[in-house]
């Protein structure tokens, strides 16, 4: 295709966007409406995420040994435990260490430290890190099973809890956004609709001389796509701001809430965004198109 | 050359539009197709610019077999035609100028070759002053005009008219056959349907009279042979 058709094409596109403006208008808007609430399941997505990678990071498992047994007992089974599958870190601490970690937690609970100062109740044990959260229950019951261990504490739950919420959250996500789609897909396709109908002297025209089917298409399918990518901008620039906002907000409000940073969250919101718009709005062409314009 | 083989026409309601056809049209002629409303020219026409796909038989033009030709290669078959009409089909948004470039902008024309065409053919057609003024600000014989400017403005072969004529008073219509003429001269090959009676019989060119549906005249040098 030559230079001066990529640009009769594009000229004659933005000859039916700027004809039908509140066509144009209402198409961008739901666009970014839709792509705007995609955006609102993927930050959640993203920060649900964030939040399970940090939990994660923590420690995920504490082994108490049993008083009174020998420091070598105790560290054969750290170096054992340490090449157990799924096992990514075993940290030995001492009961004393227990007893320094919670004075410096609870500075402020005098009949505590009382208590683990006068004698100390703790334990020995380990901290253990896993590859992987589902593998915790596992090496949870292989722990216990060794005679010298006293119990296992483990806060796998919550990890395994709010994995089990995201995938809900997808679903939810992928279901209204499903809806959206399609009632974009409608908005969309009515508008170029009337764009063909507002064209069909010039495409009538065009048949007669010989312009080829896609000389005759592409104005129309650039349309959709126009259409899709901007209300993907729109929308993309408001969940920006918006994030912006919420991290200055929660920085006060939440301090130790862990928030996905505007990186991250930009990131995937951009790519299912613009792709979203794309895809919509491509789809919108074709389907007007077929129904529309008898090429 | 254009050549119908035992064309029929038979419409989705059963009609037929033109019946066992047989025509031999020469690069370069100048051929009438007359014959009363409704008996066949604008099917016969519309078949030819492959409007409309003959239901019996084969129509050749150059290279072409018109009824296996795929849908993707008909803008190819148009290209060799430049087809005018009875009410102009001008876009009434653009101006002269603009209405004539459209036909090439659309079929790819660079803008150099747009900018040194276009003026060529207004100035054939006599619309040089015209060029950037709108349709409606046209007289209906400058509209026709146009059409031809638009219709000629690809340089094709075949030039095939449908009543090119039918809303202009007789000394218009004169002025737009003189025309025709002329790009006749210059070497595109004309076809035109008409109920011009004063036209044909001064012109003597080849007239093909229809009557319905089928061809009951070929002369090469005819008169239109109805009274009005």
């Amino acid at each position: 295709m030559s230079l001066s058709s990529i640009c009769y094409i594009i000229k004659e596109t933005g000859r039916n966007l700027v004809y039908n403006t509140w066509m144009t208008l209402a198409s961008v808007s739901t666009v970014a409406i839709s792509m705007f609430v995609l955006s609102f399941f993927l930050v959640l997505t993203v920060n649900m995420n964030h939040v399970t990678r940090v939990l994660q990071s923590q420690v995920e498992m504490r082994v108490f040994i049993n008083p009174h047994v020998p420091r070598t007992q105790e560290m054969t089974l750290l170096q054992e435990s340490r090449h157990w599958p799924g096992v990514k870190k075993v940290q030995f601490f001492t009961k004393q260490e227990a007893a320094d970690a919670l004075k410096k937690e609870f500075p402020n609970q005098k009949d505590l430290l009382t208590l683990i100062s006068k004698s100390n109740p703790l334990f020995d044990g380990y901290n253990v890190y896993t590859k992987n959260p589902n593998q915790i229950p596992a090496l949870a019951s292989r722990f216990r099973k060794q005679h010298i261990v006293h119990n296992v504490i483990y806060e796998g739950q919550v990890v395994s809890r709010l994995s089990r919420l995201s995938v809900v959250l997808k679903w939810a996500g992928w279901g209204i956004e499903g809806l959206l789609g399609l009632a974009t897909l409608f908005i969309i396709v009515n508008t170029i609709r009337l764009a063909v109908f507002a064209r069909r002297r010039e495409v009538s025209v065009m048949k007669l001389v010989g312009a080829t089917d896609w000389f005759i298409r592409w104005p129309f399918v650039l349309e959709g796509l126009t259409l899709g990518l901007a209300g993907a901008i729109v929308a993309d620039l408001v969940v920006g701001q918006g994030y912006h906002w919420l991290l200055v907000e929660a920085s006060s409000a939440l301090p130790f809430w862990p928030m996905a940073t505007l990186h991250q969250v930009m990131q995937k919101t951009v790519d299912f965004t613009l792709g979203g718009g794309l895809l919509v709005g491509g789809l919108a062409s074709m389907v007007a198109l077929r129904r529309f314009l008898r090429v | 050359m254009i050549r119908f083989e035992n064309v029929s026409k038979r419409y989705a309601n059963g009609h037929y539009g033109v019946i066992d056809i047989n025509l031999e049209i020469r690069r370069g002629e100048f051929l009438f197709l007359v014959g009363p409303s409704g008996a066949g020219k604008s099917s016969l026409i519309r078949l030819l610019y492959r409007e409309d796909v003959p239901t019996h038989g084969e129509i050749y033009l150059d290279e072409f077999r018109l009824s296996q030709l795929r849908k993707r290669q008909v803008p190819r078959l148009r290209r060799q035609l430049g087809v005018v009409f009875q009410d102009g089909k001008l876009l009434s948004n653009r101006t002269v100028y603009q209405n004539v470039a459209f036909a090439m902008e659309v079929v790819g024309a660079s803008s150099h070759d747009i900018h040194k065409r276009v003026p060529q053919v207004l100035e054939l057609v006599g619309l040089s002053k015209r060029r950037n003024n709108y349709p409606h600000q046209l007289s209906g014989g400058e509209q026709q005009r146009v059409g031809i400017a638009r219709a000629l403005v690809n340089n094709p072969v075949y030039i095939i008219a449908d009543e090119p004529t039918g809303n202009l008073d007789p000394e218009t219509s004169f002025g737009i056959i003189k025309l025709l003429n002329e790009i006749n001269r210059r070497g595109a090959t004309i076809i035109m349907a008409t109920h011009a009676k004063d036209i044909v019989n001064q012109m003597h060119k080849r007239v093909v009279a229809v009557e319905n549906g089928r061809i009951v005249r070929d002369e090469a040098r005819g008169v239109y042979g109805y009274e009005p």
